[in-house]
C-alpha cells in the first residue's frame, strides 16, 4: 500500500490539508436522524469503544459490538465490558454483514488487519467510520468503492467522552469525510449524526479532512503535547536535584505543576497563562521562551517535514515490523528516569506557587504551543486545526502526567503518539544542553519573585503583552474557546 | 478539677468577606457529650472543622488529650460529606458511573480501603470485624467504593471512626442516609464509645439520640448558646414565613401518557452480584409513592432505571412514559419528564456552577448550564430562586455555600420544569426541621395539582402528607406494595419497615 497523501498532486494535497471549518450549531439541527434505525456495529470495546457506544445507545441508536472470536471465547475484558452493559456481542461473521455503519475503534497498529478482515463482510453501500486517519492516509488503505468512509474523532479520552455526555455536555470533536469514498454523498450527514450521538455537537465541532487530521495530530502529539512535556519535565526535575532542591518537592512540583499551569492555558490561552505570573516574572518567562523558540524551531520543522513526507510513518512502521524494538527500549528508559522513580513528597504546594516556582515550565509551554502552531500553519494546516492539536490538547495530556507521571501519559496516548514523543525527546535533550546549563533555581524550584522589588519597564511590558495577545493562536483561540466555555475545571492536588 | 477536654476562647472565624463565628467560647469537660443543633447554616459545621484542625481561625483553641488514656490522642471529625478517590488520586466521578460495568477498575475495594486505613492509623483488622457485622457491612468487603450507595458510604465513614476510637469524636449529621436499624446501631455504638471515654460532639437535628448525650448547645448570632434540654433548642430556630408558591408551579403538569413507569420482572446484576431481582412495579400518572428499604436494598438502582441512567435497562422489560425502553428514545427524551434529586446526585453535581445556573440547568436536565436561557424562562428561574430565599446568593458558586443551602438550590432545580414526575430520594438531607417541613408542604401542594411523586425517606416523621402508596424493597426484591392508611400513616409505616428489616 502506498502513502495516500504522497499519491496526490500538490494542488490536491493543499486542498485536503486546508479543509477546516468550525461548524455552526444549526448544522446539527437534524440530531441523530441520519443514523436512526441503522445498525451500528463497533469493532473493539476498550475505553473509546465502550464509552462512545454507551453514548450512542443513550441517544436512541442501535449499537452492538463485534470482537475477534478469541476475545469472545476467552471472555476478555472487551467482551465483559460489552456484555455486562447489556450490549449484543458477536463475531465479525455474525454482525458485520448486517451492519449499516461499522465503527473501527481498534488501535492504529491493528487497523490494516482489522479492515482487511471486515471489508469483505461489509454490505453494499455501508459506512466505515474511523476516529483517526492514520490507516487511510499514511498506510494508504484502499476501501471498496461502494463503502462510505468517515471520521469522527472526539478530542478527549473515552472516560471523558462519557462523563461529559451524561452531564448534558460533550467533548470537542473533529469530523471528516474521505473524498475517495463518498459514493452516495451521505458521509457528512452521517458523521454529524454520529457526533450528535456522542454529544460532541454541544462542545464545538471542527470539519476537517483525513489528511488534515493525521498531519496535524501527529505533529501536535510528537512536539508540544507529549514530546516537549516529557523533555521539559525531566530536565526541570534533574535541574532541581542538581541544585539541591528537596527531591519530594521537586517531584511534586513537576508532576502537578504542568497540570495547574496548563489549566490557565485552557481557560485563557497563552496570554491567560502568562498573566498568572507577576510582571517581572512574565518579562523573564517571555525572554526565556523566545530563546527556547529559537533553539527548538529547527527540530519542530524537522518533525513537521518528516510527517508531511511520510518519513515518520515509514520508520515507525519499520519498528512495528521489528517487534517495536525502539518503542519498547525507549519506554523502559523513561520508566527508569529519576523523576519517574521519585514519589511526590507530602508537601502542600499552593496553586499560585506552581506558577511562581515553575516559571521554566510556563516558558516551555508558551514556546512549545506557539512553535507547534506556527510550524503547522506554515506547512499549510489551517489555524483552527492547528489550535486543536496544540493548545487545546495540552491540558488534557498534562492531566495524565498529574495522575501518574510520564509513564501514565505514555500509557494513555496511542503507540503512535508515544513513538513520536520519544523521537522528539531523544533529539530535544541534547539540543537544550547548553541552555539548561544557564538555568538556576529562580526559574525552577524557587519563587522567581523572591528578593526582587517587582518593578518593570512599562513600555517593555506593554510590548510583551501586545506580542502575546496578537499571536494567531490567541486570536483563533478566543473564538474557539467560546464554544467550550463549560469545560470542567480540574481540582488541584 | 481536671483540665477541660476542649477549651475555646474568643474564637473568630471569617469566610470570604463575612464573619461566621465571633468571640465564641466553649468549654467541654471530661464526661460531657454534646449535641450541637440549630438553624441550617448557623456555623455548626465550620466550628466542627475548627476544633478538628481542618479550618484555621483566630483565638485560643486548646485540646487537652489524656496521656493515660488508651484511646487515640486525636480529634476526629466525621464530615457530613463523604469523599473517596480513584486509584489515581482523583475524585472526579459522575453520577451514573456506578451503574456502568467497566473492567478497568477505578477505585479500591472496601477491603483494600480498610486495610489502607488500618496501616495508616496502626489499627488491627480484627477490631473492625464486629463493627462491620453490626452495620451489615461484611458482605460488601469486595465491592468497589464506586459501587456503594450513599448510605453505605456513610456507614463506611462511621465504621472507620468507631474503629479508630479518637479521644474526641465529632459527628456532623451522622444519621444522614442511614436506615432505621443502622441509626439504632449507631446510637448503641456511640454510647459504648462514650462509656469507654470518647468525648462526643454530635451535630444533628434528629429526635432519636444516643443516651450518653448530656449537654446541649446551638449557635446564635455567631456565638455558642447552651441550654438544658434538647427541646429548649427549638426556640432558636427563627420562624420563616411560608411564602405562596410561584404561579407557574400551580398549573397541572401535562401528561404525555397515563403510564409513567411499568417494570416487568426486572433483573439487574453486576457480575455475580444481583442488585434487583424480579422487580415488577407500575406507577400511573398522578400517583404518590413512598419507596422504602434498608441501605443497599436497591432503591437508587430502581430509580436510576426510571431516570434513564442505567445501562442494563436496555435488556429489561421497562416502559417509561408510554414507550418501551430501548425503542429509539434518548435519555434526554426521558429526563425531560422528570425532576430528580438524590444524595448521589448532589454529591456528583458540578459545584463550580453558580446558584442561578444550577437552578436553570434543571430546565435542560444538565449538570451545569450550557445554553442561553430565553427571557421567558429566566424570569421563572428568578422567581423560584426568590421563593427559596436564595436571591442574595444567586451569583455565588455552589461550593461556597453550606450543604443545607446547596440542597435548597438543587431542590429548586428539581421542580423548575414543573415536571410530570418528581423523584425525591431523601430530599431533605442537610435541612433543618423547619426547612424540611416547608419543603414537604411544597411537595404536598405540587402534588395536589396532579404531579406524580416517588419519595424515598428513612425518617418517618419527615414525610409529606400526600403519599398514598408504598413499595418496600429488601435485598433487591419487592416485599411489600400497599396503600398507605392516611389515618395512622406514620405509625404504620415505621412498623412495617421495622418488620421488614427484622426478617
Amino acid at each position: 500500500m502506498a502513502n495516500y497523501f504522497n499519491t496526490l498532486p500538490l494542488r490536491e494535497k493543499l486542498n485536503q490539508l486546508g479543509v477546516c471549518e468550525f461548524m455552526d450549531n444549526a448544522e446539527f439541527a437534524d440530531g441523530v436522524n441520519a443514523l436512526k434505525g441503522k445498525k451500528i456495529v463497533v469493532v473493539g470495546c476498550g475505553a473509546q469503544g465502550l464509552n462512545q457506544g454507551l453514548n450512542l445507545r443513550d441517544s436512541g441508536l442501535d449499537v452492538s459490538y463485534t470482537l475477534r472470536k478469541e476475545a469472545i471465547e476467552s471472555k476478555r475484558d472487551s467482551w465483559k465490558n460489552a456484555t455486562e452493559n447489556n450490549f449484543k456481542v458477536g463475531t465479525y461473521e455474525e454482525l458485520i454483514p448486517s451492519a449499516d455503519v461499522v465503527v473501527n475503534l481498534t488501535p492504529d497498529k491493528q487497523h490494516t488487519a482489522v479492515v482487511n478482515a471486515i471489508m469483505p463482510l461489509m454490505k453494499q453501500g455501508s459506512t466505515l467510520l474511523y476516529s483517526h486517519g492514520f490507516n487511510i492516509v499514511e498506510e494508504g488503505m484502499q476501501i471498496r468503492k461502494d463503502i462510505t468512509v468517515i471520521m469522527v474523532a472526539p478530542k478527549c479520552p473515552g472516560s471523558e467522552v462519557r462523563a461529559e455526555y451524561v452531564r448534558g455536555f460533550g467533548v470537542p470533536t473533529l469530523i471528516a469525510v474521505h473524498p475517495e469514498n463518498d459514493p452516495e454523498g451521505k458521509g457528512l450527514a452521517q458523521a454529524k449524526a454520529y457526533c450528535v450521538g456522542t454529544g460532541g455537537h454541544r462542545a464545538g465541532v471542527l470539519k476537517s479532512s483525513f489528511v488534515a487530521e493525521v498531519k496535524s495530530d501527529l505533529m501536535g502529539e510528537q512536539t508540544i503535547l507529549c514530546g516537549l512535556l516529557q523533555t521539559g519535565s525531566i530536565l526541570s526535575f534533574d535541574k532541581m536535584i542538581e541544585k539541591g532542591i528537596d527531591a519530594g518537592y521537586a517531584s511534586k512540583l513537576v508532576q502537578y505543576g504542568v497540570e495547574v499551569i496548563t489549566e490557565a492555558l485552557k481557560h485563557g490561552g497563552v496570554s491567560g497563562m502568562m498573566d498568572r505570573l507577576s510582571n517581572v516574572a512574565k518579562v523573564k518567562a517571555f525572554e526565556v521562551s523566545e530563546e527556547l523558540k529559537d533553539i527548538m524551531r529547527p527540530l519542530f520543522q524537522k518533525h513537521q517535514d518528516d510527517i508531511m513526507s511520510g518519513e515518520f510513518s515509514r520508520i515507525m512502521m519499520e519498528d512495528w515490523a521489528n517487534g517495536d524494538k525502539n518503542l519498547l527500549a525507549w519506554r523502559a528508559e523513561t520508566g527508569e528516569t529519576a523523576f519517574e522513580k521519585t514519589p511526590a513528597g507530602d508537601v502542600k504546594i499552593g496553586e499560585q506557587e506552581y506558577f511562581d516556582n515553575y516559571l521554566l515550565m510556563v516558558a516551555f509551554v508558551r514556546a512549545g504551543v506557539e512553535l507547534a502552531f506556527e510550524t503547522m500553519v506554515e506547512a499549510g494546516i489551517k489555524p483552527e486545526s492547528a489550535y486543536y492539536e496544540s493548545l487545546h490538547e495540552t491540558p488534557l495530556i498534562a492531566n495524565t502526567i498529574a495522575r501518574k507521571k510520564l509513564f501514565e501519559m505514555n500509557r494513555v496516548i496511542s503507540d503512535t503518539a508515544e513513538y513520536g514523543c520519544y523521537l522528539f525527546d531523544q533529539a530535544c535533550k541534547p539540543l537544550l544542553a547548553d541552555f539548561m546549563k544557564k538555568v538556576n533555581t529562580d526559574l525552577v524550584g524557587k519563587n522567581f519573585n523572591e528578593g526582587k522589588d517587582g518593578s518593570v519597564d512599562n513600555r517593555r511590558l506593554v510590548e510583551i503583552n501586545e506580542i502575546l495577545r496578537s499571536h494567531q493562536v490567541e486570536v483563533v483561540g478566543v473564538k474557539l474557546r467560546k464554544a467550550m466555555t463549560a469545560m470542567k475545571a480540574i481540582k488541584t492536588a | 478539677m481536671s483540665q477541660p477536654v476542649v477549651h475555646i476562647q474568643n474564637l473568630n472565624l471569617q469566610y470570604q468577606q463575612s464573619l461566621v463565628l465571633q468571640d465564641l467560647n466553649w468549654t467541654i469537660l471530661s464526661g460531657e457529650n454534646w449535641l450541637l443543633d440549630g438553624e441550617s447554616g448557623n456555623g455548626k459545621t465550620s466550628l466542627a472543622k475548627v476544633i478538628a484542625g481542618l479550618l484555621a481561625a483566630s483565638g485560643n483553641i486548646k485540646i487537652n488529650f489524656n496521656d493515660t488514656n488508651k484511646l487515640t490522642a486525636k480529634v476526629l471529625l466525621v464530615e457530613s460529606w463523604y469523599q473517596f478517590k480513584n486509584l489515581e488520586g482523583v475524585a472526579n466521578f459522575y453520577y451514573q458511573q456506578r451503574y456502568t460495568s467497566q473492567q478497568a477498575k477505578e477505585t479500591l475495594t472496601v477491603k483494600a480501603e480498610l486495610a489502607y486505613y488500618a496501616k495508616e492509623n496502626h489499627l488491627s483488622i480484627d477490631d473492625v470485624e464486629p463493627i462491620l457485622e453490626i452495620f451489615n457491612f461484611s458482605s460488601l468487603q469486595n465491592s468497589q467504593l464506586i459501587e456503594l450507595s450513599s448510605g453505605e458510604h456513610k456507614k463506611l465513614q462511621l465504621v472507620k471512626a468507631l474503629w479508630l476510637k479518637p479521644q474526641v469524636l465529632i459527628l456532623d449529621q451522622p444519621y444522614t442516609g442511614l436506615d432505621f436499624k443502622s441509626r439504632k446501631s449507631l446510637n448503641l455504638l456511640l454510647d459504648e464509645a462514650a462509656s469507654a471515654g470518647v468525648t462526643l460532639i454530635l451535630i444533628s437535628n434528629d429526635d432519636d439520640l444516643p443516651s450518653s448525650i448530656n449537654r446541649f448547645a446551638t449557635i446564635v448570632n455567631k456565638k455558642l448558646v447552651t441550654v438544658n434540654t434538647k427541646i429548649d433548642l427549638q426556640q432558636f430556630i427563627p420562624q420563616r414565613e411560608n411564602k405562596t408558591i410561584p404561579t407557574f408551579l400551580r398549573t397541572s403538569p401535562v401528561y404525555s401518557s397515563q403510564q409513567i413507569a411499568k417494570m416487568e420482572n426486572i433483573q439487574i446484576s453486576y457480575g455475580d452480584k444481583k442488585v434487583l431481582k424480579n422487580v415488577s412495579w407500575e406507577v400511573k400518572a398522578g400517583e404518590k409513592w413512598l419507596l422504602q428499604g434498608h441501605n443497599g436494598s436497591g432503591k437508587s438502582t430502581l430509580l436510576s432505571l426510571i431516570n434513564g441512567d442505567h445501562p442494563q435497562s436496555y435488556a429489561n422489560t421497562l416502559y417509561l412514559f408510554g414507550n418501551k425502553r430501548g425503542s429509539g428514545e434518548s435519555i434526554w427524551d426521558i429526563k425531560q419528564h422528570i425532576g430528580l434529586i438524590s444524595p448521589e446526585f448532589h454529591w456528583y453535581f458540578d459545584a463550580s456552577a453558580t446558584v442561578w445556573e444550577s437552578v436553570a440547568s434543571g430546565l435542560y436536565d444538565s449538570v451545569g448550564l450550557f445554553r442561553q436561557l430565553p427571557y421567558s424562562k429566566s424570569i421563572l428561574v428568578d422567581e423560584l430562586v426568590e421563593y427559596f430565599g436564595l436571591t442574595e446568593e444567586k451569583n455565588r458558586l455552589l461550593n461556597t455555600l453550606p450543604l443545607g443551602a446547596q440542597r435548597l438550590v438543587l431542590l429548586a432545580r428539581t421542580i423548575i420544569k414543573n415536571p410530570e414526575l418528581l423523584i425525591l430520594d431523601e430530599p431533605c438531607q442537610g435541612l433543618d426541621k423547619q426547612q424540611t417541613q416547608h419543603f414537604n408542604q411544597l411537595v404536598d401542594e405540587l402534588c395536589s395539582n396532579g404531579m406524580t411523586l416517588i419519595y424515598v425517606g428513612h425518617f418517618e416523621s419527615q414525610l409529606p402528607n400526600c403519599l398514598e402508596k408504598k413499595i418496600v424493597l429488601d435485598n433487591g426484591e419487592v416485599i411489600l406494595i400497599e396503600k398507605i392508611d392516611k389515618e395512622s400513616k406514620k405509625h404504620k409505616a415505621s412498623d412495617a419497615l421495622s418488620f421488614a428489616l427484622s426478617i
